[in-house]
C-alpha cells in the first residue's frame, strides 16, 4: 500500500480548492492534486444552477456550473491533477491525510504543504431547538437544492422557508418555478441574511411574502409536515404571545446559517476560531500548522464565490511557495481584534510581512454613511450603509504597517461617521 | 401620467436602492444608484423588465436525470412561466456539452436555452472513479 | 388477508420484546414479534438517556430494585457477544445543597441492600478534580462505578438481531387492534392486527406505553400507563468530553431530574423532563421543556455552550400507576403475559425481567407450549462494522473486499455506502431505520449531506421508486414527486 505524494495537495474541488490548485502551479509547484469525495468537480456550485456568479472573476454574470466549468478548465490547462471519489476522512497531526476511493481502497497521501477547501455546511432544525414533532419535509434549502436541481426530484409542494439566507431566498423562486407553492419566508432577526438583489428577484418578482423579526416556533405533523406555527418575536427573539399564526404546510426549508466545515482541521489540531468556527490564519492564509493553508468558506462565509476564488488562489501560492521552501514568515504576530460591531473577521493575525486583505461582518447593521477602520490609523473607507448578510472588506499596507514600528494588536471595526 | 418605482438594483450584488420617475411613459429620473449600469437596469426595469432564467431539463443517459439550462440573455420577465413550461417538456439525450443549444429561440424570445454544465453519459461516470 | 400461525406473539419490539425474543429464541418455539412503528426501536426504547443505571434509585423489596442491579450486570457482559456499544463509564448523583446530603445517603445505602457494588460519597473537589467541568456548586456526590452508557438504537437491535438469527419473526408496521380469545374467554389465540390475523395460544404485552390498552382488550384492569414526556438536547462531539462520567441531580418525585452526560458516541445528552401529558404517541418537545433542560443541565455543568446543539427529541416513558414493573402472567385468559410498565430503570432491567418472565413461562405456560431447547441457537452477532471507529487496516480490508466500504455516505459520522446497504439487507426500510442501524444522519449536519444518498440508496436497495421511500413509514414520503410534472398536469 504505497502512500500518495505530492508536492501541493488540496482538500476539496469547489471553488476555493480549483483555485487553489491553479495558484500553487502558478506559484511553480510541480505536483498539485486535489482531493474531491465527488464522481465530479466543482462541489455546492454545481447544484447552484441560478446566474449571479463571476461578475469580479470574469466581468459577467454566470451560472454556478458555468462559473467553476472555466476555473476548473484553468486547473486542467495548469496541470493540475483531480482525485475524484476520493474522500478525505482522516487526517494526521502533520497534515498527512487518508483518502478512500472505491477503486483504489484506502490511500494515505504526503504533502510537502496542503490547503483546506472543505467549505462550509447549513445549520440544521436541531440546532435551532425549535419545538415540535419530527415529521418528513423539513430540509435545508441546500439540501433541497440538490435535489431539485441535481436528482431531479421535488422535496414538497407548500413551502414556507425559515431564515433568509441567500440559498433559501434562492430557492423560494426555484420551487415556484416547479410549480410549488411559497407561503412566504420567515425571519427571526430585523434585517435580512442574504442579500438585497436577491430579496427583490426571487421573492418580491413573485409576490413571495418576506417577513422580518418573525419565525417557526413549533413544527407540526407525525409523519409528514403538515404545518408549521409562526409569531413575531421580540427584542430578545423571544416569541410575542398572542401573535402565533398556524401554516398548513407539507415543507419546511431552512435558510439559517452556513458553518465552515473542519472535521479535518480539528483532526490536525489546527486552531479553530469559535467565532468563525474556521482555523485562525494570517494574510497568508497561513493556519496554526505551518503546512497547512486554507481558503474560501472553510475559513469564514463569504457572500461572493468571486473572493473565494480570490482567496483560494493566494493560498495556493502560499502553500506553492511553503512546499518550496520559499515561505518564511517571521516570528512576529500582530494580532487583529474585531471592534465594537465586528464579530466576525479574518485573518486573525498578521505577521508583518505582506500586505493583508481583511474580510468582516458588522453585528449590527448600519443603514447611513459609515465606515471601515483598522487602527491606529491603517485604512479607512467611507461606505453609504453596513448590513450583517453583506461582508465588508479592508486593506492594510504593508508600509504602513512597518511605519507604526512595534505595534502587537490592530483593531478592525464598522462604525458611523 | 407621473409615477414613481422603487427599484432595487439586480445588475450586482450590492443591489441598490433606486427610485425611478416616469411621466408619460418616458423615464425622467432615476436616483440611488452608485453606478451607471444601475441606470441602465432601472430604465430596462421601467420600460421592459427582463430576467436570466435558469432552470433544469430532463436528461436520457446522463450521470444526472436533470442537467441545468439558461437562457443565454435575459427574457422578457413575464414570458418566464411559459419558457419554463417549454423547458419542461423537453428531455434530452446525453453527453452534453456547455453551451449547446437546447432550445432555439424560447418562445419567440430570440433567446436560445443552453446547457450551463457539460454532463457525461452515466456509464463514462461508472467506469471513471478514480483520479489521476 | 392472511392467517399466520405461531407458538409465541410478543407485542412490542423495544427493549422489552426484544429481550424476551431472543431469550426466547434459545427454545425450538416459533415466535414473532409485532411492532406498529417502521423500524425498531420506536418509543421509550429508542429516546431515552442510554443509561445503564448501577440500581441504587429504588426502594430494596420493590421489583426494580430486584432486576436493575442484575440487568446492570448482564448488560456488562452481554455487549462482547451481542456487540452493542457499552461504555464502563460509571456515574454521579450530584447534592448541589446541604439538606440534599442526607438524600446521598439514602441512596447510598439503599444500594447496598440492592446489591449495587463499590457505591461511595465523594467530596466536590474530588469530583471537580476527576470532572473539571463540574459545577462549583456541587458540595457532595454519590459515584457508582457500575453505572454504564449504552447505545440504546444498537442493544435494541443487537437483541432483535440475535432473535432474528435464531428464527424469531418480526413484523414491523403491524399493529395489533385486538387479542383473540376462546370463545369461553379462558385462553388467548391470538391477535389481529392491520397485516392479518396472528395466531397463538402465548401473547406476551410488551407494548410500553399502549400496554395498558392492550390488557384491557383481554379484560384486564389491574394497571393504567400515564405517559410521561422527556426532552432531550444533543450537542456536536465537539463538547462530548465536557463529562467523562453520566451526572444526575438529586431525584425528585418525578424522576431522577434532568442530567448530562456523554453518549455512545461522544455527543453530550442532556434531559430529560418529566411532564405528563394524554397522547401516547405525541412525541414532541416544547419550548418549556427545551427550556428547563438547559437550566437544569447548566446547573450540573455551567460551561455547557447552547450553541453546539444538533438536536432535540422526546420520548414517552410508560409509567403505570402501580409504582413499580408489571410483571404476571394471567391466570385468566392463560397464555397472556404482562410485562408492562418497564420505566426508568426499565432498559436496565429488562435483560433480567426477560429471563425471569422465561422461566416462569416455561413453568406455568408449559402445557400450552414445549419449550424443547434450540441446539442450534447461536449467542453471538456482530454489529455492522462501525466504519468510524476501525483501525486503517480494518478499513483497508473492508474497502479491499466490498468497495463500498470506501464510498462515504454520510461525512459527519463516517458511514459508507457498504454499511448502509448491509443495514438494508438487516431490514431496515427507511431513512430512520438507516439512522438507528448506521448512524448515518445522526451527526452534526443532521442528515443535510447524506440524506438525499440515503434516500437514493434505499431506492436501489428495496428496488422502490425514490418517491415511495419514507423517513420512518406511514406517509411521511421524503419526496413528493420529480421536478417538471407540475407543467403536464392538465389546465398548464
Amino acid at each position: 500500500m504505497s502512500d500518495i505524494i505530492v508536492d501541493v495537495a488540496v482538500i476539496g474541488a469547489g471553488p476555493a480548492g480549483i483555485a487553489a490548485g491553479v495558484g500553487a502551479k502558478e506559484a511553480g509547484a510541480e505536483k498539485v492534486a486535489i482531493f474531491e469525495r465527488d464522481w465530479d468537480l466543482g462541489g455546492i456550485l454545481q447544484q447552484c444552477i441560478h446566474p449571479g456568479f463571476g461578475l469580479h472573476a470574469f466581468g459577467e454574470e454566470l451560472t454556478g456550473p458555468e462559473y467553476v466549468h472555466r476555473w476548473i478548465s484553468k486547473a486542467r490547462e495548469a496541470g493540475v491533477e483531480f482525485w475524484t471519489n476520493s474522500m478525505v476522512f482522516h487526517m494526521e497531526d502533520d497534515g498527512s491525510f487518508w483518502i478512500m476511493n472505491p477503486s483504489l481502497g484506502i490511500k494515505r497521501v504526503v504533502s510537502k504543504s496542503l490547503v483546506l477547501a472543505m467549505g462550509c455546511r447549513e445549520r440544521p432544525l436541531g440546532a435551532l431547538g425549535i419545538p415540535g414533532t419530527r415529521p418528513a419535509g423539513i430540509y435545508t434549502a441546500g439540501t433541497a437544492q440538490r435535489l431539485v436541481n441535481m436528482e431531479g426530484y421535488m422535496p414538497g409542494n407548500r413551502v414556507v422557508i425559515l431564515g433568509s439566507g441567500d440559498v433559501g431566498l434562492i430557492m423560494a423562486r426555484r420551487m415556484i418555478w416547479e410549480g410549488a407553492e411559497v407561503l412566504g419566508v420567515y425571519e427571526i432577526m430585523p434585517w435580512p441574511g442574504g442579500l438585497r438583489r436577491n430579496i427583490a428577484q426571487c421573492l418580491d418578482d413573485y409576490g413571495i411574502p418576506f417577513y422580518l423579526e418573525e419565525t417557526v416556533i413549533e413544527v407540526h405533523g407525525k409523519d409528514r409536515l403538515e404545518g408549521v406555527t409562526v409569531a413575531k418575536v421580540d427584542k430578545n427573539r423571544n416569541p410575542i404571545v398572542g401573535t402565533e399564526k398556524f401554516l398548513g404546510c407539507d415543507t419546511l426549508l431552512l435558510a439559517v446559517g452556513l458553518i465552515p466545515e473542519n472535521e479535518l482541521s480539528r483532526m490536525a489540531n489546527v486552531e479553530i476560531n469559535p467565532v468563525t468556527q474556521g482555523p485562525i490564519v494570517n494574510e497568508f492564509l497561513q493556519t496554526t500548522k505551518p503546512n497547512i493553508f486554507a481558503a474560501g468558506n472553510v475559513v469564514i462565509v463569504y457572500d461572493l464565490v468571486d473572493w473565494v476564488s480570490m482567496e483560494g488562489e493566494r493560498a495556493g501560492r502560499n502553500a506553492a511557495l511553503f512546499a518550496a521552501g520559499k515561505f518564511k514568515p517571521g516570528e512576529k504576530k500582530i494580532k487583529v481584534s474585531g471592534g465594537d460591531n465586528v464579530r466576525l473577521y479574518s485573518p486573525q493575525w498578521l505577521s508583518g510581512q505582506s500586505d493583508a486583505t481583511i474580510y468582516m461582518r458588522v453585528t449590527q447593521p448600519i443603514e447611513k454613511s459609515c465606515k471601515v477602520v483598522v487602527e491606529p490609523g491603517l485604512y479607512e473607507k467611507r461606505l453609504r450603509y453596513a448590513r450583517p448578510g453583506e461582508m465588508n472588506e479592508a486593506h492594510v499596507k504593508l508600509q504602513d504597517l512597518q511605519a507604526l514600528g512595534d505595534v502587537d494588536e490592530i483593531v478592525v471595526d464598522i462604525k458611523e461617521v | 401620467m407621473s409615477e414613481e418605482r422603487r427599484i432595487i438594483c439586480t445588475a450586482c450584488p450590492v443591489g441598490c436602492f433606486m427610485i425611478a420617475k416616469e411621466e408619460n411613459g418616458h423615464v425622467v429620473s432615476i436616483s440611488g444608484n452608485s453606478c451607471p449600469r444601475g441606470e441602465e437596469y432601472a430604465k430596462i426595469e421601467m420600460t421592459d423588465p427582463r430576467r436570466v432564467f435558469a432552470s433544469t431539463v430532463r436528461v436520457e443517459g446522463g450521470a444526472l436525470l436533470v442537467c441545468p439550462v439558461r437562457s443565454k440573455e435575459p427574457v422578457p420577465k413575464d414570458k418566464i412561466f411559459e419558457i419554463t413550461k417549454a423547458v419542461a417538456h423537453v428531455t434530452v439525450k446525453a453527453p452534453l456539452e456547455i453551451g449547446q443549444v437546447i432550445i432555439k429561440n424560447v418562445c419567440d424570445t430570440g433567446v436560445d436555452i443552453v446547457a450551463s454544465r457539460s454532463l457525461p453519459t452515466k456509464q463514462s461516470v461508472e467506469l471513471v472513479s478514480q483520479g489521476g | 388477508m392472511s392467517t399466520q400461525y405461531y407458538d409465541i406473539i410478543i407485542i412490542g419490539g423495544g427493549i422489552v420484546g426484544s429481550t424476551i425474543a431472543r431469550e426466547l429464541s434459545r427454545y425450538d418455539v416459533r415466535v414473532a414479534v409485532l411492532d406498529k412503528a417502521a423500524e425498531l426501536p420506536s418509543g421509550a426504547s429508542r429516546a431515552n438517556s442510554g443509561m445503564v443505571h448501577a440500581g441504587y434509585d429504588d426502594k430494596p423489596g420493590t421489583v426494580k430494585a430486584h432486576f436493575c442491579p442484575k440487568g446492570n450486570e448482564m448488560y456488562r457482559n452481554l455487549y462482547e457477544e451481542l456487540d452493542f456499544t457499552l461504555n464502563k463509564v460509571g456515574s454521579y448523583v450530584c447534592a448541589l445543597a446541604e439538606n440534599e446530603i442526607p438524600h446521598l445517603n439514602l441512596l447510598l445505602e439503599q444500594g447496598r441492600k440492592n446489591g449495587v457494588p463499590s457505591l461511595e460519597i465523594i467530596s466536590g473537589d474530588e469530583l471537580r478534580s476527576r470532572e473539571p467541568n463540574a459545577s462549583k456548586d456541587i458540595i457532595a456526590a454519590l459515584w457508582a462505578p457500575t453505572g454504564c452508557i449504552i447505545n440504546n438504537f444498537e442493544a435494541v437491535l443487537a437483541f432483535m438481531d440475535n432473535a432474528q438469527q435464531n428464527g424469531v419473526e418480526l413484523f414491523l408496521e403491524t399493529e395489533v387492534s385486538d387479542v383473540l380469545l376462546s370463545q369461553d374467554k379462558r385462553q388467548v389465540v391470538g391477535v389481529n392486527t392491520n397485516k392479518g390475523l396472528f395466531l397463538s395460544p402465548i401473547v406476551i404485552n410488551a407494548a410500553g406505553v399502549h400496554s395498558d390498552e392492550i390488557a384491557k382488550k383481554v379484560g384486564d384492569e389491574s394497571f393504567v400507563i400515564h405517559p410521561r414526556r422527556g426532552d432531550y438536547f444533543i450537542t456536536d462531539k465537539y463538547v462530548g468530553n465536557l463529562v467523562k462520567s453520566f451526572f444526575f441531580p438529586c431525584p425528585s418525585e418525578a424522576g431522577k431530574g434532568i442530567t448530562v452526560a456523554p453518549t455512545a458516541d461522544h455527543n453530550l445528552l442532556m434531559g430529560p423532563t418529566s411532564i405528563f401529558q394524554l397522547d401516547r404517541d405525541k412525541t414532541a418537545t416544547t419550548r418549556d421543556g427545551l427550556e428547563q433542560v438547559i437550566e437544569g443541565a447548566r446547573r450540573l455543568i455551567p460551561s455547557i455552550p447552547m450553541n453546539m446543539a444538533i438536536t432535540t427529541f422526546a420520548g414517552l416513558r410508560a409509567d403505570p400507576d402501580t409504582g413499580d414493573f408489571v410483571i404476571n402472567i394471567l391466570k385468566r385468559p392463560h397464555g397472556f403475559v404482562n410485562v408492562a410498565g418497564i420505566k426508568s430503570p426499565g432498559f436496565t432491567s429488562a435483560p433480567a425481567i426477560a429471563q425471569h418472565i422465561v422461566e416462569r413461562m416455561k413453568d406455568e405456560l408449559k402445557d400450552l407450549v414445549d419449550f424443547k431447547p434450540d441446539k442450534n441457537f447461536v449467542p453471538e452477532r456482530k454489529h455492522i462494522p462501525r466504519f468510524a471507529y476501525l483501525s486503517m487496516e480494518e478499513r483497508s480490508a473492508l474497502a479491499k473486499k466490498d468497495p463500498r466500504y470506501a464510498q462515504i455516505v454520510c461525512r459527519c459520522e463516517s458511514v459508507t455506502e457498504g454499511q448502509v446497504v448491509e443495514a438494508i439487507r438487516r431490514g431496515a426500510k427507511t431513512v430512520a431505520a438507516v439512522k438507528i442501524w448506521t448512524r448515518a444522519g445522526a451527526g452534526r449536519c443532521q442528515g443535510g449531506f447524506c440524506g438525499p444518498r440515503v434516500i437514493e440508496i434505499l431506492s436501489r436497495e428495496l428496488n422502490i421508486p425514490m418517491e415511495e421511500v419514507t423517513r420512518h413509514g406511514g406517509h411521511s414520503r421524503m419526496l413528493v414527486g420529480k421536478t417538471k410534472e407540475y407543467w403536464f398536469r392538465e389546465g398548464m
